[in-house]
């Protein structure tokens, strides 16, 4: 009952849920009558002429107090006046803005305007237009340009070379953050804090005017300055020499985040060349398997693949440091992670027997972003005590090692034949085909898994089918031999056929003979005796 | 064996005036596979010091030594002996002062090896830049040796290397090899004062600069 009632008092016209427009369509409520299209319509002529009013307002406003500025202030320079008309333009701005936030909310107020609105456009004209399509314009870019942008540079001279402004921001505020990290650090070292600091600026001043030089002499230059740093420490502060270590760190991050943007793969030298080949080395070798190269590292148990995993992950970041020694630490954990893959693996420590292959094999899986220009931008501005000893220096010579291998690799080093390796890197076969991984390697295990079930049910499949299509075969088999005996039984039987030959003349001459020739005496007959 | 003069890749360090000076000293481990080499590395190591292993690899240690007039940094950079890296190996041997040319008593290719090793050597440095010992590694095999002790003597003395006959396994003579490279290095207090000289004036040149 209740239902219906409710029906009831909702019922309307028909006429009156089609929109106002007359196209046919059914309006809504919410649309103001109209049907979507053409509420769409109305609301976006509804919402430029807004805009155009509020425009027109602005500008009338500022034609105003020009023009009272002008008559009241003619005293003062140019400079003033077009400071308060940017002052003004940017309260204009802000009301135009708000109001326009405020129209998107307020809909149905606007019918009633609209005429009024609409003879104002005509006088605005063909300029209003125009201003108004470029105050948007420069309202996007200010909502889409990020505040630094507008800001002043504070720090550096904004670089062409840089991708893109939020790159630059995050350099800038690493840079620094960086900055601020050392003139902390260098507090606690006090008077030789300061030399160190004032140091550093200068040879910062310096390399800035060197910045023409070819990076061989540019790479010298850091080389010397580390060298001077480090015995003016030590000769003239008397620091003690884990503090000059801590301080050399400490000067080379913060010279080399400032340098970076300049040093790491200059345009004067084939760095960026030389990347692309070794990159294009490594995609072409892409078919490369850890037997291959002897790695003894196995893959299929989940800890050890975890661990390479990590190791190529590792010497892939190494890209996005910027400190050569960050590099350098990205290298070393890099290497940890193999020689625990190595050790899960092998059960025991690796030595560098083992070591070196598996960092070649990681290398060639990583493809590790602009490998040579790293390895140059570390050979140049790391220290380089750092680079000959040291456990850093190990590792980052073991990578050097290994790029150098696979830049020189060859069929014999990868223990195949010549036309083997030939038709591998011309990509006409692959070797994992031949194996029945021929998915990629980086699948996870339970896929890997699964697809090894799969291709065990196929097999069963097929086996179970053969079976079948055997048992009938047998079965069939079985009937023709049933058949054939029956069959050969039947020749047999037809070929001789089975007489019963009449009784044996002879044998009944026999018998004859003995009932004609009866002399024998009669059989014993049982008697019986009394007694 | 002649004395050597240190390079200024030698980075000395000074506690202070009444302690010693440190140097580190890079040793480069080569020879074929399986010879032992990081076996000797491992093998000193734990027996100088009692402490933990490095949990992961053995390919790389650091060893501190006291000796009277200096302390000793002693870094043994192990490599790779499969003869496919012999040609990149030179990479390794950047800034060492010494290397230990191993090799196994009882395989006779790897003392040919060690020779071709030797000759690798050679092209990089000069004879009295580095100290180069030869050491015939797994003596406990006497019993399938293969390169009696007279031939890597007579090697040795033919090319001026240091001989030694070592066991990993057993530990013979292990700590030995090792020590004779400080050993002989007495004459570093010397060299320390040559030091100064070419540093001091490459000051004077940066504030040229």
């Amino acid at each position: 009952m209740s239902l219906k009632s409710e029906r009831r008092g909702i019922h309307v016209d028909q006429s009156e849920l089609l929109c106002k427009k007359g196209c046919g369509y059914y309006g809504n409520p919410a649309w103001q009558g109209f049907c979507s299209k053409c509420w769409r319509e109305e609301y976006h002529k509804a919402r430029q002429k807004q805009i155009q009013e509020d425009w027109e307002l602005a500008e009338r406003l500022q034609r105003e107090e020009e023009e009272a500025f002008a008559s009241s202030h003619s005293t003062q320079g140019a400079q003033s006046l077009t400071f308060s008309k940017f002052e003004e333009k940017k309260t204009n701005e802000k009301t135009r803005k708000v109001t326009t936030v405020k129209k998107f909310f307020s809909a149905s107020s606007r019918t009633g305007a609209k005429k009024v609105a609409q003879e104002k456009n005509l006088k605005q004209g063909q300029l209003g237009r125009e201003r108004n399509a470029d105050n948007i314009l420069r309202d996007l870019k200010e909502i889409f340009t990020p505040s630094w942008e507008l800001a002043s540079p504070t720090e550096e001279i904004q670089e062409a070379k840089a991708p893109s402004p939020s790159i630059n921001r995050q350099a800038s505020i690493e840079t620094d953050r960086v900055s601020k990290e050392f003139i902390e650090f260098l507090k606690t070292y006090h008077k030789p804090g300061q030399d160190i600091y004032k140091q550093c600026k200068m040879f910062l001043e310096a390399m800035h005017h060197k910045r023409e030089l070819s990076i061989e002499e540019q790479s010298e230059c850091a080389q010397d300055f580390y060298q001077n740093v480090a015995e003016k420490l030590q000769t003239r502060w008397k620091v003690s020499p884990e503090r000059v270590e801590k301080a050399m760190d400490q000067i080379e991050k913060y010279i080399m985040t400032r340098l970076y943007k300049y040093v790491f793969c200059p345009e004067t030298t084939d760095d960026e060349k030389k990347d692309l080949v070794v990159q294009r080395r490594i995609r072409a070798l892409h078919w490369v398997t850890p037997q291959m190269l002897c790695v003894p590292v196995n893959e299929e148990i989940p800890e050890v693949s975890d661990m390479v995993v990590k190791a190529i992950t590792d010497i892939i970041e190494m890209d996005s440091k910027r400190v050569p020694r960050d590099k350098l630490a990205c290298i070393t954990k890099c290497s940890k992670h193999i020689f625990n893959a190595i050790k899960i693996t092998k059960n025991e420590p690796a030595s560098a027997d083992d070591f070196l292959p598996t960092l070649i094999y990681i290398v060639l899986k990583g493809n590790p972003p602009r490998l040579q220009s790293n390895i140059q931008y570390i050979t140049r501005f790391c220290n380089p005590s750092r680079l000959m000893t040291g456990e850093d220096g190990y590792y980052f010579t073991n990578l050097c090692c290994a790029v150098a291998f696979i830049e020189k690799l060859d069929a014999q080093s990868l223990n195949l034949s010549q036309e083997d390796f030939d038709r591998y890197m011309s990509g006409q076969t692959s070797p994992k085909k031949q194996e029945s991984e021929n998915w990629s390697p980086d699948v996870c295990l339970g896929v890997k898994q699964m697809y090894k079930n799969l291709d065990l049910l196929s097999q069963l499949n097929e086996r179970q089918e053969r079976i079948v299509s055997e048992a009938k075969k047998l079965e069939r088999d079985l009937i023709d031999w049933t058949d054939g005996i029956t069959k050969e039984v039947q020749d047999i039987v037809e070929k001789y056929p089975l007489e019963i030959k009449p009784k044996n003349q002879a044998l009944a001459a026999i018998d004859s003979e003995n009932v004609e020739n009866d002399k024998l005496p009669p059989p014993l007959q049982p008697q019986v005796y009394a007694g | 064996m002649a004395q050597r003069k240190m390079g200024k890749e030698m980075t000395v360090t000074s506690d202070g005036y009444h302690s010693k000076p440190t140097y580190v000293y890079k040793v480069v481990l080569l020879g074929s596979m399986a010879v032992g080499k990081s076996s000797l590395a491992f093998r000193y190591a734990k027996n100088s010091f009692r402490e933990t292993m490095p949990t992961v690899g053995c390919s790389f240690f650091k060893q501190m030594i006291h000796l009277e007039t200096a302390n000793i940094m002693f870094e043994i950079w192990d490599t790779a002996g499969q003869e496919k890296y012999h040609s990149i190996c030179h990479l390794y041997y950047r800034g060492a002062r010494a290397a230990l040319l191993v090799y196994d008593i009882s395989r006779k290719e790897t003392f040919n090896r060690a020779k071709l090793w030797l000759r690798e050597l050679e092209k990089d440095f000069l004879h009295d830049e580095i100290v180069i010992i030869l050491v015939g590694n797994k003596t406990d095999l006497a019993t399938e040796r293969e390169v009696t002790s007279e031939e890597g003597k007579e090697f040795a003395r033919s090319k001026g290397l240091l001989h030694a006959e070592t066991s990993a396994k057993s530990n013979h003579q292990v700590t030995d090899v090792f020590m004779t490279m400080p050993v002989q290095s007495q004459s570093w207090k010397k060299s320390r004062v040559d030091l100064r000289a070419p540093n001091s004036n490459q000051i004077k040149k940066c504030c040229k600069s």
